[in-house]
Protein backbone atom coordinates (compact mmCIF):
# COMPACT_ATOMS: atom_id res chain seq x y z
CA UNK A 1 0.00 0.00 0.00
CA UNK A 2 1.62 3.27 -0.92
CA UNK A 3 1.97 6.31 1.56
CA UNK A 4 -0.68 8.71 -0.06
CA UNK A 5 -3.46 5.88 -0.12
CA UNK A 6 -2.39 5.02 3.84
CA UNK A 7 -2.58 8.97 4.68
CA UNK A 8 -5.76 9.58 2.64
CA UNK A 9 -7.40 6.41 4.58
CA UNK A 10 -6.22 8.10 7.61
CA UNK A 11 -7.74 11.54 6.97
CA UNK A 12 -10.92 10.14 5.75
CA UNK A 13 -11.43 7.75 8.66
CA UNK A 14 -10.47 10.45 11.17
CA UNK A 15 -12.72 13.28 9.51
CA UNK A 16 -15.70 10.85 9.72
CA UNK A 17 -15.25 9.92 12.86
CA UNK A 18 -15.17 13.17 14.00
CA UNK A 19 -18.17 14.10 12.11
CA UNK A 20 -20.43 11.11 13.50
CA UNK A 21 -19.17 12.06 17.19
CA UNK A 22 -22.27 11.07 18.98
CA UNK A 23 -22.36 7.59 17.25
CA UNK A 24 -18.61 7.32 17.43
CA UNK A 25 -18.43 8.06 21.38
CA UNK A 26 -21.42 5.27 22.11
CA UNK A 27 -19.09 2.99 20.13
CA UNK A 28 -16.18 3.78 21.77
CA UNK A 29 -17.46 3.70 25.38
CA UNK A 30 -19.23 0.15 24.59
CA UNK A 31 -16.00 -1.20 23.38
CA UNK A 32 -14.25 0.30 26.73
CA UNK A 33 -16.85 -1.04 28.81
CA UNK A 34 -16.86 -4.46 27.37
CA UNK A 35 -12.75 -4.24 27.98
CA UNK A 36 -13.05 -3.59 31.19
CA UNK A 37 -15.39 -6.09 32.10
CA UNK A 38 -13.23 -8.38 30.13
CA UNK A 39 -9.91 -7.14 31.90
CA UNK A 40 -11.41 -7.59 35.14
CA UNK A 41 -12.44 -11.28 34.28
CA UNK A 42 -8.91 -11.61 33.21
CA UNK A 43 -7.25 -9.93 36.38
CA UNK A 44 -9.16 -12.07 38.88
CA UNK A 45 -8.59 -15.00 37.23
CA UNK A 46 -5.04 -14.78 36.32
CA UNK A 47 -4.71 -13.60 40.46
CA UNK A 48 -6.70 -16.71 41.57
CA UNK A 49 -3.68 -18.89 39.06
CA UNK A 50 -0.49 -16.98 40.58
CA UNK A 51 -2.07 -17.60 44.00
CA UNK A 52 -2.66 -21.75 42.98
CA UNK A 53 1.12 -21.81 41.41
CA UNK A 54 2.68 -20.16 45.25
CA UNK A 55 0.57 -22.77 46.91
CA UNK A 56 1.79 -25.57 44.81
CA UNK A 57 4.99 -24.52 44.73
CA UNK A 58 5.17 -24.16 48.60
CA UNK A 59 3.74 -27.72 48.04
CA UNK A 60 4.84 -29.48 51.76
CA UNK A 61 3.97 -32.98 52.44
CA UNK A 62 4.04 -33.52 56.34
CA UNK A 63 5.65 -36.70 57.56
CA UNK A 64 4.30 -38.12 61.52
CA UNK A 65 7.02 -40.61 62.35
CA UNK A 66 5.80 -43.15 64.96
CA UNK A 67 5.75 -42.50 68.42
CA UNK A 68 8.37 -44.43 69.51
CA UNK A 69 11.16 -43.64 66.82
CA UNK A 70 14.48 -42.23 68.18
CA UNK A 71 15.52 -38.94 66.81
CA UNK A 72 18.50 -40.49 65.23
CA UNK A 73 16.41 -43.03 63.47
CA UNK A 74 14.55 -39.89 62.24
CA UNK A 75 17.71 -38.24 60.91
CA UNK A 76 18.85 -41.31 59.42
CA UNK A 77 15.36 -42.05 57.39
CA UNK A 78 15.74 -38.03 56.79
CA UNK A 79 18.99 -39.23 54.77
CA UNK A 80 17.68 -41.43 52.69
CA UNK A 81 14.75 -39.08 52.08
CA UNK A 82 16.92 -36.63 50.65
CA UNK A 83 18.12 -38.47 48.31
CA UNK A 84 15.37 -39.36 47.05
CA UNK A 85 14.66 -37.32 43.07
CA UNK A 86 11.34 -35.70 43.96
CA UNK A 87 12.76 -34.02 47.42
CA UNK A 88 14.17 -30.25 47.15
CA UNK A 89 14.42 -30.28 50.38
CA UNK A 90 14.08 -32.09 54.11
CA UNK A 91 14.00 -31.48 57.57
CA UNK A 92 13.50 -32.82 60.77
CA UNK A 93 11.16 -31.17 63.58
CA UNK A 94 11.48 -32.96 66.49
CA UNK A 95 8.78 -32.81 68.91
CA UNK A 96 10.62 -30.67 71.06
CA UNK A 97 11.17 -28.38 68.12
CA UNK A 98 7.36 -28.41 67.48
CA UNK A 99 6.17 -27.83 71.05
CA UNK A 100 8.42 -24.97 71.06
CA UNK A 101 6.98 -23.46 67.81
CA UNK A 102 3.28 -23.84 69.11
CA UNK A 103 4.45 -22.03 71.82
CA UNK A 104 6.17 -19.49 69.97
CA UNK A 105 3.35 -17.16 71.51
CA UNK A 106 3.82 -16.51 74.65
CA UNK A 107 0.54 -14.87 74.84
CA UNK A 108 -1.65 -17.70 73.32
CA UNK A 109 -2.87 -19.70 76.34
CA UNK A 110 -5.80 -21.63 73.86
CA UNK A 111 -3.18 -24.89 74.25
CA UNK A 112 -3.30 -24.76 77.92
CA UNK A 113 -6.87 -24.54 77.90
CA UNK A 114 -7.07 -27.54 76.46
CA UNK A 115 -4.80 -29.11 77.95
CA UNK A 116 -1.75 -29.34 75.90
CA UNK A 117 1.43 -28.26 78.13
CA UNK A 118 5.19 -27.72 77.16
CA UNK A 119 6.32 -30.46 79.89
CA UNK A 120 3.43 -33.20 78.44
CA UNK A 121 4.32 -32.92 75.20
CA UNK A 122 1.71 -34.83 72.95
CA UNK A 123 3.56 -34.14 69.33
CA UNK A 124 5.52 -37.20 67.09
CA UNK A 125 8.38 -36.72 65.70
CA UNK A 126 7.93 -34.77 61.97
CA UNK A 127 9.68 -34.40 59.00
CA UNK A 128 8.87 -31.94 56.54
CA UNK A 129 9.62 -32.75 53.11
CA UNK A 130 9.32 -29.63 50.31
CA UNK A 131 9.32 -31.21 46.73
CA UNK A 132 10.93 -30.01 43.85
CA UNK A 133 7.88 -29.87 41.62
CA UNK A 134 3.96 -30.50 42.74
CA UNK A 135 3.83 -33.11 40.04
CA UNK A 136 5.60 -35.15 41.76
CA UNK A 137 3.00 -35.36 45.07
CA UNK A 138 1.80 -38.64 44.39
CA UNK A 139 4.77 -40.64 43.74
CA UNK A 140 6.22 -39.39 46.91
CA UNK A 141 3.40 -40.27 48.65
CA UNK A 142 3.55 -43.36 48.17
CA UNK A 143 6.74 -44.23 48.56
CA UNK A 144 6.87 -42.56 52.39
CA UNK A 145 3.54 -44.68 53.24
CA UNK A 146 5.12 -48.20 53.27
CA UNK A 147 8.24 -47.29 55.45
CA UNK A 148 8.07 -48.96 58.52
CA UNK A 149 8.59 -45.42 61.13
CA UNK A 150 6.02 -43.59 59.20
CA UNK A 151 2.89 -43.51 60.86
CA UNK A 152 0.95 -40.88 58.78
CA UNK A 153 1.09 -38.29 56.01
CA UNK A 154 -0.26 -35.04 55.23
CA UNK A 155 -0.57 -32.87 52.25
CA UNK A 156 -3.65 -30.57 52.41
CA UNK A 157 -5.05 -32.67 49.45
CA UNK A 158 -8.52 -31.34 49.31
CA UNK A 159 -7.39 -27.91 49.27
CA UNK A 160 -5.75 -28.66 46.21
CA UNK A 161 -8.80 -29.89 44.44
CA UNK A 162 -10.85 -27.16 45.09
CA UNK A 163 -8.80 -24.58 44.12
CA UNK A 164 -7.88 -26.62 41.08
CA UNK A 165 -11.72 -26.82 39.80
CA UNK A 166 -12.53 -23.31 41.33
CA UNK A 167 -9.51 -21.96 38.85
CA UNK A 168 -11.08 -24.40 35.88
CA UNK A 169 -14.19 -22.85 36.60
CA UNK A 170 -13.69 -19.31 36.80
CA UNK A 171 -11.65 -19.86 33.50
CA UNK A 172 -14.81 -20.87 31.67
CA UNK A 173 -16.54 -17.89 33.00
CA UNK A 174 -14.06 -15.45 32.19
CA UNK A 175 -13.56 -17.02 28.79
CA UNK A 176 -17.58 -16.94 28.82
CA UNK A 177 -17.64 -13.15 29.51
CA UNK A 178 -14.59 -12.23 26.98
CA UNK A 179 -16.74 -14.01 24.16
CA UNK A 180 -19.69 -12.85 25.02
CA UNK A 181 -18.67 -8.82 25.31
CA UNK A 182 -16.47 -9.36 22.39
CA UNK A 183 -19.44 -10.43 20.18
CA UNK A 184 -21.49 -7.44 21.53
CA UNK A 185 -19.09 -5.30 21.09
CA UNK A 186 -18.08 -6.25 17.62
CA UNK A 187 -21.41 -6.20 16.67
CA UNK A 188 -21.82 -2.52 17.94
CA UNK A 189 -18.62 -1.74 15.56
CA UNK A 190 -20.29 -3.49 12.73
CA UNK A 191 -23.59 -1.32 13.20
CA UNK A 192 -21.64 1.59 13.58
CA UNK A 193 -19.22 0.87 10.01
CA UNK A 194 -22.78 0.19 8.72
CA UNK A 195 -24.66 3.18 9.52
CA UNK A 196 -21.35 5.52 7.83
CA UNK A 197 -21.53 2.99 5.18
CA UNK A 198 -25.03 3.66 4.26
CA UNK A 199 -24.42 8.12 5.00
CA UNK A 200 -21.63 7.57 2.32
CA UNK A 201 -23.37 5.64 0.03
CA UNK A 202 -22.81 8.33 -2.62
CA UNK A 203 -19.11 8.66 -1.89
CA UNK A 204 -18.95 4.81 -2.56
CA UNK A 205 -20.50 5.21 -5.70
CA UNK A 206 -18.08 8.14 -6.70
CA UNK A 207 -14.75 6.35 -5.96
CA UNK A 208 -16.30 3.02 -7.70
CA UNK A 209 -17.10 5.10 -10.46
CA UNK A 210 -13.76 6.78 -10.76
CA UNK A 211 -11.89 3.36 -10.11
CA UNK A 212 -11.76 2.42 -6.81
CA UNK A 213 -10.79 -0.58 -5.64
CA UNK A 214 -12.83 -2.80 -3.42
CA UNK A 215 -10.05 -2.28 -0.42
CA UNK A 216 -9.46 1.24 -1.53
CA UNK A 217 -13.11 2.19 -0.16
CA UNK A 218 -12.97 -0.24 2.84
CA UNK A 219 -9.96 1.34 3.44
CA UNK A 220 -11.40 4.45 5.58
CA UNK A 221 -14.12 2.35 7.39
CA UNK A 222 -11.54 -0.38 8.34
CA UNK A 223 -9.07 2.25 9.90
CA UNK A 224 -12.19 3.52 11.66
CA UNK A 225 -12.76 0.72 12.82
CA UNK A 226 -9.64 0.56 14.11
CA UNK A 227 -9.61 3.63 15.82
CA UNK A 228 -12.80 3.20 17.88
CA UNK A 229 -11.72 -0.07 19.12
CA UNK A 230 -8.10 1.19 20.00
CA UNK A 231 -9.34 4.58 21.42
CA UNK A 232 -11.82 2.11 23.91
CA UNK A 233 -9.08 -0.10 24.47
CA UNK A 234 -6.78 2.97 25.81
CA UNK A 235 -9.61 4.43 27.93
CA UNK A 236 -10.39 1.02 29.44
CA UNK A 237 -6.71 0.35 29.99
CA UNK A 238 -6.37 3.60 31.69
CA UNK A 239 -9.70 2.71 33.88
CA UNK A 240 -8.09 -0.69 34.40
CA UNK A 241 -4.72 0.62 35.61
CA UNK A 242 -5.77 3.28 37.62
CA UNK A 243 -8.17 1.29 40.07
CA UNK A 244 -5.89 -1.16 40.01
CA UNK A 245 -4.68 -0.37 43.48
CA UNK A 246 -7.45 0.56 44.62
CA UNK A 247 -9.34 -2.42 44.14
CA UNK A 248 -6.20 -4.46 45.07
CA UNK A 249 -6.33 -2.80 48.58
CA UNK A 250 -10.10 -2.99 48.96
CA UNK A 251 -9.64 -6.96 48.04
CA UNK A 252 -6.64 -7.89 49.48
CA UNK A 253 -8.58 -7.34 53.06
CA UNK A 254 -11.12 -9.80 52.34
CA UNK A 255 -9.47 -12.26 49.95
CA UNK A 256 -6.39 -13.24 50.74
CA UNK A 257 -5.11 -14.03 47.33
CA UNK A 258 -6.62 -11.00 45.64
CA UNK A 259 -3.34 -8.82 43.89
CA UNK A 260 -0.64 -11.61 45.03
CA UNK A 261 2.23 -12.96 42.83
CA UNK A 262 0.62 -10.34 40.04
CA UNK A 263 3.87 -8.87 38.69
CA UNK A 264 4.49 -5.80 36.43
CA UNK A 265 4.86 -7.80 33.26
CA UNK A 266 1.89 -9.79 33.81
CA UNK A 267 0.19 -6.60 33.76
CA UNK A 268 1.70 -5.16 30.46
CA UNK A 269 0.64 -8.72 29.47
CA UNK A 270 -2.89 -8.30 30.22
CA UNK A 271 -2.89 -4.51 28.85
CA UNK A 272 -1.34 -6.02 25.44
CA UNK A 273 -4.19 -8.64 25.69
CA UNK A 274 -7.02 -6.00 25.90
CA UNK A 275 -5.42 -3.61 22.88
CA UNK A 276 -5.25 -6.99 21.06
CA UNK A 277 -8.70 -7.25 21.85
CA UNK A 278 -9.50 -3.44 21.31
CA UNK A 279 -7.81 -4.04 17.81
CA UNK A 280 -9.72 -7.14 16.74
CA UNK A 281 -13.20 -6.22 17.53
CA UNK A 282 -12.67 -2.62 15.68
CA UNK A 283 -11.11 -4.38 12.55
CA UNK A 284 -13.38 -7.61 12.42
CA UNK A 285 -16.65 -5.74 13.24
CA UNK A 286 -15.81 -3.33 10.74
CA UNK A 287 -14.72 -6.08 7.76
CA UNK A 288 -17.80 -7.94 8.82
CA UNK A 289 -19.48 -4.64 8.03
CA UNK A 290 -17.83 -4.26 4.75
CA UNK A 291 -18.32 -7.81 3.08
CA UNK A 292 -20.93 -7.22 0.45
CA UNK A 293 -19.50 -3.47 0.07
CA UNK A 294 -20.27 -3.90 -3.93
CA UNK A 295 -24.02 -4.13 -3.19
CA UNK A 296 -23.75 -0.35 -2.19
CA UNK A 297 -21.69 0.84 -5.62
CA UNK A 298 -23.84 -0.38 -8.39
CA UNK A 299 -26.35 2.22 -8.82
CA UNK A 300 -25.67 4.34 -11.27
CA UNK A 301 -28.80 5.80 -12.93
CA UNK B 1 -10.45 1.29 -29.52
CA UNK B 2 -14.22 -0.40 -28.38
CA UNK B 3 -15.31 -3.17 -30.18
CA UNK B 4 -19.00 -4.50 -29.60
CA UNK B 5 -20.01 -7.78 -31.40
CA UNK B 6 -23.54 -9.03 -31.19
CA UNK B 7 -24.25 -7.49 -27.91
CA UNK B 8 -27.99 -8.08 -26.27
CA UNK B 9 -28.92 -7.05 -23.18
CA UNK B 10 -32.30 -8.46 -21.58
CA UNK B 11 -33.63 -7.17 -17.77
CA UNK B 12 -34.34 -9.81 -15.15
CA UNK B 13 -37.75 -8.46 -15.74
CA UNK B 14 -37.80 -9.51 -19.18
CA UNK B 15 -36.79 -5.94 -20.60
CA UNK B 16 -35.11 -6.40 -23.60
CA UNK B 17 -32.56 -3.14 -23.48
CA UNK B 18 -30.47 -3.59 -26.37
CA UNK B 19 -30.61 -6.46 -28.96
CA UNK B 20 -28.10 -7.54 -31.09
CA UNK B 21 -25.99 -4.51 -31.07
CA UNK B 22 -22.81 -4.21 -33.50
CA UNK B 23 -20.23 -1.34 -33.56
CA UNK B 24 -16.86 -0.31 -33.53
CA UNK B 25 -15.98 3.19 -32.03
CA UNK B 26 -12.36 4.44 -32.99
CA UNK B 27 -9.60 6.35 -31.00
CA UNK B 28 -10.60 9.39 -31.32
CA UNK B 29 -13.82 9.39 -32.37
CA UNK B 30 -16.68 12.04 -31.43
CA UNK B 31 -19.73 9.85 -31.30
CA UNK B 32 -23.38 10.91 -30.38
CA UNK B 33 -25.92 8.44 -29.00
CA UNK B 34 -29.29 9.22 -29.89
CA UNK B 35 -33.06 8.52 -29.45
CA UNK B 36 -36.21 8.18 -28.19
CA UNK B 37 -36.31 7.61 -24.36
CA UNK B 38 -36.34 4.43 -23.74
CA UNK B 39 -34.10 3.08 -26.29
CA UNK B 40 -31.08 1.99 -24.44
CA UNK B 41 -29.05 4.30 -24.68
CA UNK B 42 -27.78 4.45 -20.95
CA UNK B 43 -27.98 0.63 -20.88
CA UNK B 44 -25.31 1.31 -24.04
CA UNK B 45 -22.96 3.23 -22.28
CA UNK B 46 -23.46 1.26 -19.14
CA UNK B 47 -22.15 -1.64 -20.77
CA UNK B 48 -18.97 0.01 -21.50
CA UNK B 49 -17.62 0.59 -17.82
CA UNK B 50 -18.94 -2.76 -16.88
CA UNK B 51 -22.01 -1.05 -14.64
CA UNK B 52 -23.83 -3.75 -16.70
CA UNK B 53 -22.83 -7.07 -17.89
CA UNK B 54 -24.23 -8.14 -21.29
CA UNK B 55 -26.48 -10.96 -21.51
CA UNK B 56 -24.83 -12.38 -25.03
CA UNK B 57 -22.06 -11.01 -26.84
CA UNK B 58 -18.89 -9.47 -26.48
CA UNK B 59 -17.19 -6.08 -25.63
CA UNK B 60 -13.99 -5.25 -26.41
CA UNK B 61 -12.11 -2.09 -24.72
CA UNK B 62 -8.44 -1.48 -26.23
CA UNK B 63 -8.24 -4.96 -26.71
CA UNK B 64 -9.47 -6.20 -23.72
CA UNK B 65 -13.05 -8.31 -23.21
CA UNK B 66 -14.62 -6.61 -20.42
CA UNK B 67 -17.37 -9.19 -20.13
CA UNK B 68 -15.85 -11.90 -19.20
CA UNK B 69 -13.03 -9.73 -17.03
CA UNK B 70 -13.28 -10.35 -13.75
CA UNK B 71 -14.87 -8.16 -11.06
CA UNK B 72 -11.23 -7.63 -9.49
CA UNK B 73 -9.76 -6.07 -12.63
CA UNK B 74 -13.30 -3.71 -13.33
CA UNK B 75 -11.46 -0.61 -11.47
CA UNK B 76 -8.33 -0.81 -14.01
CA UNK B 77 -10.70 -0.35 -16.53
CA UNK B 78 -12.56 2.54 -15.05
CA UNK B 79 -9.04 4.08 -14.82
CA UNK B 80 -8.98 4.39 -17.95
CA UNK B 81 -12.59 5.94 -18.63
CA UNK B 82 -13.66 8.94 -18.02
CA UNK B 83 -17.51 8.83 -17.07
CA UNK B 84 -19.65 12.11 -16.87
CA UNK B 85 -23.06 11.90 -15.96
CA UNK B 86 -26.23 13.95 -16.02
CA UNK B 87 -26.86 14.60 -12.49
CA UNK B 88 -23.90 16.13 -11.28
CA UNK B 89 -22.20 13.58 -8.95
CA UNK B 90 -20.31 15.89 -6.39
CA UNK B 91 -19.66 15.15 -2.81
CA UNK B 92 -20.89 18.64 -1.29
CA UNK B 93 -18.19 18.94 2.08
CA UNK B 94 -15.88 18.46 -0.76
CA UNK B 95 -14.09 21.25 -2.44
CA UNK B 96 -14.29 21.58 -6.01
CA UNK B 97 -10.18 20.66 -5.93
CA UNK B 98 -10.89 17.43 -3.25
CA UNK B 99 -13.44 16.45 -6.01
CA UNK B 100 -11.44 16.58 -8.76
CA UNK B 101 -8.88 14.67 -6.82
CA UNK B 102 -10.80 12.01 -5.90
CA UNK B 103 -10.15 10.48 -9.30
CA UNK B 104 -6.49 10.19 -8.65
CA UNK B 105 -6.71 9.42 -5.00
CA UNK B 106 -7.91 5.88 -5.94
CA UNK B 107 -5.04 5.35 -8.21
CA UNK B 108 -2.79 6.25 -4.71
CA UNK B 109 -0.78 9.53 -6.47
CA UNK B 110 1.15 11.27 -3.97
CA UNK B 111 0.03 14.68 -3.19
CA UNK B 112 2.20 16.76 -4.79
CA UNK B 113 1.24 14.97 -8.23
CA UNK B 114 -2.18 15.37 -7.31
CA UNK B 115 -1.95 19.35 -6.75
CA UNK B 116 -0.30 19.50 -10.31
CA UNK B 117 -2.90 17.34 -12.29
CA UNK B 118 -5.96 18.88 -10.33
CA UNK B 119 -4.45 22.19 -11.44
CA UNK B 120 -4.37 21.74 -15.05
CA UNK B 121 -7.59 19.82 -15.39
CA UNK B 122 -9.12 22.63 -13.83
CA UNK B 123 -7.75 24.79 -15.87
CA UNK B 124 -8.78 23.14 -18.89
CA UNK B 125 -12.75 23.50 -18.00
CA UNK B 126 -12.18 26.90 -16.67
CA UNK B 127 -12.74 26.83 -13.01
CA UNK B 128 -8.77 26.76 -11.85
CA UNK B 129 -9.99 29.84 -9.38
CA UNK B 130 -12.74 28.19 -7.38
CA UNK B 131 -11.03 25.28 -6.46
CA UNK B 132 -11.64 25.94 -2.70
CA UNK B 133 -15.14 26.52 -3.24
CA UNK B 134 -18.10 23.96 -2.48
CA UNK B 135 -20.20 22.44 -5.44
CA UNK B 136 -23.30 24.39 -3.13
CA UNK B 137 -21.59 27.37 -4.37
CA UNK B 138 -21.39 26.45 -8.28
CA UNK B 139 -23.94 26.72 -11.01
CA UNK B 140 -25.62 23.85 -12.54
CA UNK B 141 -23.03 24.68 -15.27
CA UNK B 142 -19.66 24.84 -12.91
CA UNK B 143 -20.90 22.26 -11.18
CA UNK B 144 -20.71 19.87 -14.50
CA UNK B 145 -17.62 21.41 -15.17
CA UNK B 146 -16.24 20.10 -12.29
CA UNK B 147 -17.66 16.45 -13.13
CA UNK B 148 -15.97 16.86 -16.34
CA UNK B 149 -12.26 18.02 -14.45
CA UNK B 150 -12.74 14.94 -12.44
CA UNK B 151 -12.96 12.53 -15.21
CA UNK B 152 -9.74 13.82 -17.27
CA UNK B 153 -7.78 14.05 -14.63
CA UNK B 154 -6.16 10.38 -15.10
CA UNK B 155 -5.76 11.36 -18.95
CA UNK B 156 -8.91 8.65 -19.95
CA UNK B 157 -8.38 6.82 -23.25
CA UNK B 158 -12.05 7.43 -23.57
CA UNK B 159 -15.22 9.72 -22.33
CA UNK B 160 -18.76 7.95 -21.79
CA UNK B 161 -21.06 10.58 -21.08
CA UNK B 162 -24.82 10.44 -20.66
CA UNK B 163 -26.75 13.53 -20.84
CA UNK B 164 -24.42 15.93 -19.75
CA UNK B 165 -26.14 19.00 -20.96
CA UNK B 166 -30.12 17.39 -19.67
CA UNK B 167 -30.23 19.72 -16.39
CA UNK B 168 -28.65 23.02 -18.25
CA UNK B 169 -29.95 25.64 -20.13
CA UNK B 170 -29.13 26.35 -23.72
CA UNK B 171 -26.27 29.12 -23.61
CA UNK B 172 -24.11 27.16 -20.97
CA UNK B 173 -25.02 23.34 -22.81
CA UNK B 174 -23.48 24.81 -25.68
CA UNK B 175 -20.01 25.85 -23.29
CA UNK B 176 -20.30 22.42 -22.13
CA UNK B 177 -19.77 20.59 -25.72
CA UNK B 178 -17.44 23.14 -26.49
CA UNK B 179 -15.51 21.89 -23.61
CA UNK B 180 -15.72 18.18 -25.07
CA UNK B 181 -14.72 19.45 -28.68
CA UNK B 182 -11.73 20.54 -26.82
CA UNK B 183 -11.07 17.29 -25.11
CA UNK B 184 -11.71 15.04 -28.05
CA UNK B 185 -9.35 17.51 -29.78
CA UNK B 186 -5.78 16.51 -27.72
CA UNK B 187 -7.08 12.89 -28.56
CA UNK B 188 -10.06 11.79 -25.82
CA UNK B 189 -12.58 9.49 -27.46
CA UNK B 190 -16.10 10.55 -26.60
CA UNK B 191 -18.98 9.11 -26.52
CA UNK B 192 -22.01 10.67 -25.59
CA UNK B 193 -26.24 10.34 -25.31
CA UNK B 194 -27.53 13.40 -25.82
CA UNK B 195 -31.56 14.60 -26.49
CA UNK B 196 -29.77 18.25 -27.81
CA UNK B 197 -30.84 17.92 -31.05
CA UNK B 198 -29.68 21.38 -32.16
CA UNK B 199 -26.01 20.37 -30.94
CA UNK B 200 -25.87 16.84 -33.01
CA UNK B 201 -27.00 19.02 -36.18
CA UNK B 202 -24.44 21.62 -35.33
CA UNK B 203 -21.39 19.65 -34.83
CA UNK B 204 -21.88 16.62 -37.54
CA UNK B 205 -19.67 14.07 -35.46
CA UNK B 206 -20.76 10.39 -36.15
CA UNK B 207 -24.41 9.51 -35.01
CA UNK B 208 -25.33 6.23 -33.81
CA UNK B 209 -29.45 6.37 -33.39
CA UNK B 210 -31.23 3.76 -31.18
CA UNK B 211 -34.53 2.42 -31.12
CA UNK B 212 -36.23 -0.47 -29.37
CA UNK B 213 -32.36 -1.69 -28.27
CA UNK B 214 -31.83 -1.97 -32.08
CA UNK B 215 -29.08 0.26 -33.86
CA UNK B 216 -31.21 2.32 -36.72
CA UNK B 217 -28.90 4.50 -38.06
CA UNK B 218 -24.55 4.97 -37.94
CA UNK B 219 -23.53 8.05 -39.98
CA UNK B 220 -20.38 10.12 -40.25
CA UNK B 221 -20.86 13.61 -39.90
CA UNK B 222 -24.68 12.80 -38.91
CA UNK B 223 -28.02 14.44 -37.85
CA UNK B 224 -29.75 14.10 -34.86
CA UNK B 225 -33.18 12.69 -36.96
CA UNK B 226 -33.66 9.07 -36.57
CA UNK B 227 -37.28 8.41 -37.69
N1 LIG C 1 -32.11 -1.89 -14.21
C1 LIG C 1 -33.10 -2.10 -15.08
N2 LIG C 1 -33.96 -3.09 -14.88
C2 LIG C 1 -34.96 -3.31 -15.75
N3 LIG C 1 -35.16 -2.59 -16.84
C3 LIG C 1 -34.33 -1.57 -17.09
C4 LIG C 1 -33.26 -1.25 -16.23
N4 LIG C 1 -32.58 -0.19 -16.73
C5 LIG C 1 -33.22 0.15 -17.86
N5 LIG C 1 -34.27 -0.66 -18.09
C6 LIG C 1 -35.15 -0.63 -19.25
O1 LIG C 1 -34.36 -0.74 -20.40
C7 LIG C 1 -34.84 0.10 -21.43
C8 LIG C 1 -33.76 1.03 -21.89
O2 LIG C 1 -33.46 1.94 -20.85
P1 LIG C 1 -32.33 3.06 -20.95
O3 LIG C 1 -32.23 3.70 -19.65
O4 LIG C 1 -31.14 2.45 -21.56
O5 LIG C 1 -32.99 4.06 -22.00
P2 LIG C 1 -32.45 5.47 -22.49
O6 LIG C 1 -32.30 5.36 -23.97
O7 LIG C 1 -31.27 5.85 -21.73
O8 LIG C 1 -33.65 6.41 -22.12
P3 LIG C 1 -33.59 7.98 -21.72
O9 LIG C 1 -33.39 8.74 -22.96
O10 LIG C 1 -34.91 8.23 -21.12
O11 LIG C 1 -32.50 8.12 -20.73
C9 LIG C 1 -36.04 0.82 -20.85
O12 LIG C 1 -37.21 0.13 -21.27
C10 LIG C 1 -35.88 0.68 -19.36
O13 LIG C 1 -37.13 0.63 -18.73
MG1 LIG D 1 -30.79 7.35 -20.31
Amino acid sequence: MSLAKLSFFLTEALTNLRRSGITTFITVSTVAISLVIMGAFLFTTMNLEAFLLQMQSEAMVTVYLKNDTLLAEAHTFNMRLADMPEVADSLVVSSEDAVRELFSDPDDKRLLQIGVTPEDNPLPTTIRIKLKNPDLLKSIVDKVKLEPLVDNLSYGEDLFKQFEGMSGLLWYVSLSVVVLLGCSSMFIVFNTVRMTLFMRREEIIIMKLVGATDWFVRGPFIIEGLVQGLIGSVIATIILLSSYHLVVGKFAELIPFFGIGITFEQLFKLTAKLFMMGLILGVVGSLLSLRDIRKFSSSVN
Amino acid sequence: MIEIQNVTKIFPNGVRALNDISVTINKGDFVFLVGPSGAGKSTFLKMLFREEIPTMGKILVDGKDIVTMPESRVPYLRRNLGIVLQDFQLLKNRTVAENVAFGLRVVGVSDAVINTRIQEALEQVGLSHKRRMFPTELSGGEQQRVCIARAIVNNPLVLITDEPTGNLDPMISDEIIKLFLEINMRGTTIIMATHNEKIVNKLRRRVLALMDGTIIKDEECGTYAYE
